[in-house]
């Protein structure tokens, strides 16, 4: 992870833009989102970032199974990776 | 984490990435329509609010005074919406952690979200007894079976005695006997 920065500005805008879009979308809009659900993950998500040590459980998204589940070309493997530990390995932060 | 490195590559293509945390504490709120349409409010913070939602919506208010979705008309808004990407990345995180009925529902979601749209890819995460219920639900998936390894707990260590409020209790030998044997033994477990 060497351009840790830059992919820290990257992820902030990727997944957490909810923050900044709530503020642009209209009041229907606003209402609509809440009536879709109460939920916000990206804030469990925000927590899992911070907490995080950099580096750790990256094996995984160099396997085999990983690169073909998420590269592989429309509807030519199986659309599903379950990725599997008991409590405590570190499931959350892989992901 | 896997979201965020969908996240990375994600950016300047057309792909969407939508993540969800299951949580113990939670499982009340953790309804599967609830867990759908928070899938929906990320996919609405990207592309706008689709026309279709707003019609359902307002559909909606004009009943009952504006009643909530079913968990059918909440498939149905996700596979319309979805319909239009030609990459979807969905994360669920410990997924043994919600209801076995929340659970059910969502993986049976699940698969009827996949199965209109093959460009969706679903990333699953949970302990390994529910694998029979994931594999039951999909048939054949891709599987990865985690757990630390002896360079990642051996900087977690390294992180964590950085961080020791009482340094002056730490010597070399000391240091050295945990770096040896905390990763003798969690390999053993």
């Amino acid at each position: 992870m060497s351009s840790s920065n830059q992919q820290v500005t990257g992820n902030i805008n990727s997944f957490n833009n909810i923050v900044n879009f709530i503020a642009d979308i209209d009041t229907e809009g606003r209402l609509i989102l809440q009536w879709l659900s109460p939920l916000e993950p990206q804030k469990r998500h925000q927590a899992v970032r911070t907490d995080r040590l950099d580096g750790v459980g990256n094996w995984v998204l160099e396997t085999g199974e990983f690169r073909k589940w998420s590269d592989a070309e429309t509807g030519s493997v199986e659309q599903v990776l379950f990725c599997y530990g008991n409590p405590g390995v570190g499931k959350t932060y892989v992901r | 984490m896997v979201i965020d490195t969908l996240c990375n590559q994600a950016v300047g293509k057309d792909v969407a990435v939508v993540g969800l945390y299951c949580d113990f504490h939670a499982q009340q709120d953790q309804s599967t329509t609830n867990m759908l349409g928070a899938m929906l409010k990320q996919l609405a913070n990207r592309e706008g609010i689709p026309e279709h939602t707003r019609e359902a919506f307002q559909e909606a208010k004009t009943e009952f005074g504006g009643r909530g979705l079913l968990l059918p008309d909440m498939v149905d808004i996700l596979n319309k919406t979805i319909t239009s990407l030609p990459r979807l990345f969905i994360c669920i995180d410990a997924l043994d952690e919600c209801t076995a009925k929340h659970r059910r529902e969502l993986l049976e979601s699940l698969r009827r979200i996949v199965r209109v749209s093959p460009g969706t890819r679903v990333f699953l995460t949970g302990r390994p007894h529910i694998g029979d219920e994931i594999v039951g639900c999909f048939g054949k998936v891709h599987q990865i079976p985690l757990s630390p390894t002896p360079s990642d707990i051996k900087s977690y260590l390294e992180m964590r005695l950085g961080d020791d409020s009482i340094p002056k209790a730490m010597d070399d030998e000391l240091r050295a006997d945990i770096m040896r044997i905390i990763p003798e033994k969690i390999s053993e477990m």
